[in-house]
């Protein structure tokens, strides 16, 4: 029973590493290219995740300044630090799509297999 | 106005960054001696500060006033204003080859973006050097990772885009890596700035161990993929041999060494010794950095193509730095950055000579090297002092910081270590010595025509034989930069 009590406390925590494994097995194992970016993307995700959790406080309200005396505010500064890593990982999406779209462009193939393979046929040919 | 001074450093990569595009409908000239005369400027402040700071102790800098709780802080320390001034001096010889060299395989077109990028490097390279705080850090380090990643599939070549998008693949996961090892201490100690940081881990740290430690091993690793510390070291031999040869030497010289500034800064000012010995990250660092030492030597020994050599030789270098901070002593953290000075300069000369060769002969197998000598004396001069500076003969910057390291070792007790450097010295010997041998001996000597110098252009020769003259000098004067170093080591409270 403590077991499930202290899974659904931390449930938060725990979804947030479960998405970053996820991520990670999904960049590492997957041979697609724009599959691997989706996981670099679930895995930015998942840490955007845990630092939201890190901020709440139970029972708090946004950090927006009330006439309450006695209300607590959630910690605004890991939102804060999370939308700049929004940006940053936009960026690198969109930034490795476009290279994407070149490779397919010079080779015709998104395929990371393919892909060695035809690397290796041209430095052979070299 | 000597605490902006840093700030204002960054802001001039900055502006120049910004100013080169208005700059593209005059000849390509202006933009050189632009951007050369804005590099001058921030060398001539980077001395400055140096010398300011050893006498008056580190610059803090609040941004926008806030307090340090909250805000971002940087504080210039005497390690940060030496590497600062290393990697911008380094940048300015390079930079001096990128212009005669109209950075090969490059179009026309793309040589003003060429430099944007090379501008917003080193605006991101000083921010990360200054910066006091944990997250600013990552965001510096994203800035390096995309610019990086343009400047290697800048040339518009089929092999350049696979090995960008592999580089790109493992800096994220790298950069991931770290930013969550910045949300676990954050979940901790309530602050992303290394000195409040540091200080409320060292009374909690046993009570949230396994925060820490989890923390700590994220963030060595995503540091370490970056810095390509051994077994994450796959991206670098094919990223560094399809860049042009000017960004192989920046990238290869500077930009894996500023990830190693930030793990010095993340193992000695936020950990600290106490926990760092508890959980026994020494033997592991020790161990990574003597593998890469020898593998790095091994992976280069069969390498045909030389730049995929020189990059599989920078892998065993990393070793070499990553084993002086992994003695956790005042003497390994300066063996460490006297080496992180050396290589810079050797392995810059290498790439750079190297370069040379590759303009004027078109070849990159190694074996092609034969006779070469007598066509280019001063390049292959240089290419050999880089060269016995790698293998760490006496009378090259090389051999002073093996010297250190191994003092180091003694010291720390470990002298097995030497038996380590010194066999990795000696697989050094085994892949650059065929190519003096047989580009200094094997060839008709009938063709040789004394003091005839190669006709490439001048910037290239000059930057490459300021950096030959910079191996010989620290290799003959080490004191000139050791006192500075040593005094800058023993603020980090080391025994």
């Amino acid at each position: 029973m403590q077991i499930i009590q202290a899974f659904v406390d931390h449930i938060n925590f725990i979804g947030a590493v479960a998405l970053f494994l996820i991520g990670l097995h999904t960049v590492v194992t997957k041979k697609n290219l724009i599959k691997r970016i989706m996981g670099l993307n679930i895995m930015g995700t998942s840490i955007f995740l845990f630092l939201v959790a890190i901020g709440n406080v139970t029972g708090g309200v946004p950090p927006i300044l009330q006439q309450d005396p006695n209300v607590n505010y959630i910690n605004p500064i890991p939102s804060v630090l999370i939308l700049t890593g929004i940006v940053v990982v936009v960026s690198m999406t969109v930034y490795s799509l476009s290279l994407t779209i070149k490779i397919y462009e010079m080779y015709g193939t998104i395929n990371q297999d393919e892909l060695t393979y035809l690397i290796r046929e041209e430095e052979i040919h070299d | 106005m000597i605490n902006q001074l840093p700030i204002i450093n960054m802001l001039i990569f900055l502006a120049t960054a910004l100013i080169i595009p208005l700059l593209s409908k005059r000849t390509f000239k202006i933009t050189l001696i632009f951007g050369f005369i804005m590099l001058l400027c921030v060398v001539t402040s980077s001395f400055f500060l140096i010398f300011h700071i050893a006498e008056h102790g580190a610059i803090l800098y609040q941004f926008g006033g806030h307090d340090s709780k909250i805000g971002i802080e940087f504080k210039v320390d005497l390690m940060a204003a030496i590497i600062g001034l290393f990697v911008v001096g380094l940048t300015t010889i390079i930079y001096i080859y990128s212009c005669g060299d109209e950075t090969e395989g490059v179009e026309q077109k793309e040589y003003g973006r060429y430099y944007i990028l090379l501008f917003i490097i080193l605006f991101a390279i000083l921010g990360i050097i200054y910066t006091n705080d944990l997250f600013n850090a990552y965001v510096f380090m994203e800035i390096i990772s995309i610019t990086t990643c343009s400047i290697i599939s800048i040339k518009r070549k089929k092999e350049t885009y696979a090995a960008s998008f592999r580089y790109v693949m493992l800096n994220e996961i790298g950069s991931l890596s770290y930013l969550f090892g910045v949300a676990l201490i954050y979940m901790v100690t309530g602050y992303t700035n290394i000195d409040w940081v540091s200080q409320s881990i060292q009374s909690i740290w046993q009570l949230y161990s396994i925060n820490i430690i989890i923390a700590l091993g994220f963030m060595i690793v995503g540091i370490g993929i970056k810095a390509a510390i051994f077994p994450f070291h796959i991206w670098l031999p094919d990223a560094h041999a399809s860049a042009p040869s000017s960004s192989s030497a920046i990238l290869s010289s500077i930009i894996v060494k500023v990830y190693i500034v930030v793990l010095i800064k993340l193992l000695f000012k936020v950990f600290k010794l106490d926990i760092l010995n508890h959980f026994h990250v020494s033997t592991i660092l020790v161990i990574v950095a003597a593998t890469g030492m020898i593998m790095g030597s091994i992976f280069a020994i069969a390498q045909k193509d030389i730049k995929r050599m020189l990059g599989y030789s920078s892998i065993s270098q990393i070793g070499y730095i990553v084993m002086g901070i992994a003695m956790f002593s005042s003497l390994g953290l300066a063996s460490a950055m006297f080496h992180i000075i050396s290589h810079g300069l050797m392995k810059a000369a290498l790439f750079l000579s190297v370069g040379i060769v590759i303009y004027k002969k078109k070849i990159k197998k190694k074996n092609d090297f034969e006779g070469l000598a007598y066509e280019m004396p001063i390049t292959m001069s240089v290419f050999t002092i880089a060269a016995l500076g790698m293998i760490g003969i006496p009378l090259t910057s090389g051999f002073i910081s093996k010297l250190t390291l191994g003092m180091a070792s003694l010291d720390h007790r470990q002298g097995y270590l030497i038996i380590i450097v010194v066999l990795s010295g000696l697989l050094n010997v085994i892949y650059y010595l065929p190519i003096i041998i047989s580009s200094f001996l094997k060839s008709e000597p009938n063709t040789y025509h004394p003091f005839k110098i190669e006709k490439v252009p001048w910037p290239m020769l000059t930057s490459v034989i300021l950096l030959g003259i910079g191996i010989l000098t620290f290799g003959i004067f080490p004191n000139l930069i050791m006192n500075m170093i040593t005094q800058a080591a023993e603020l980090f409270g080391l025994i």
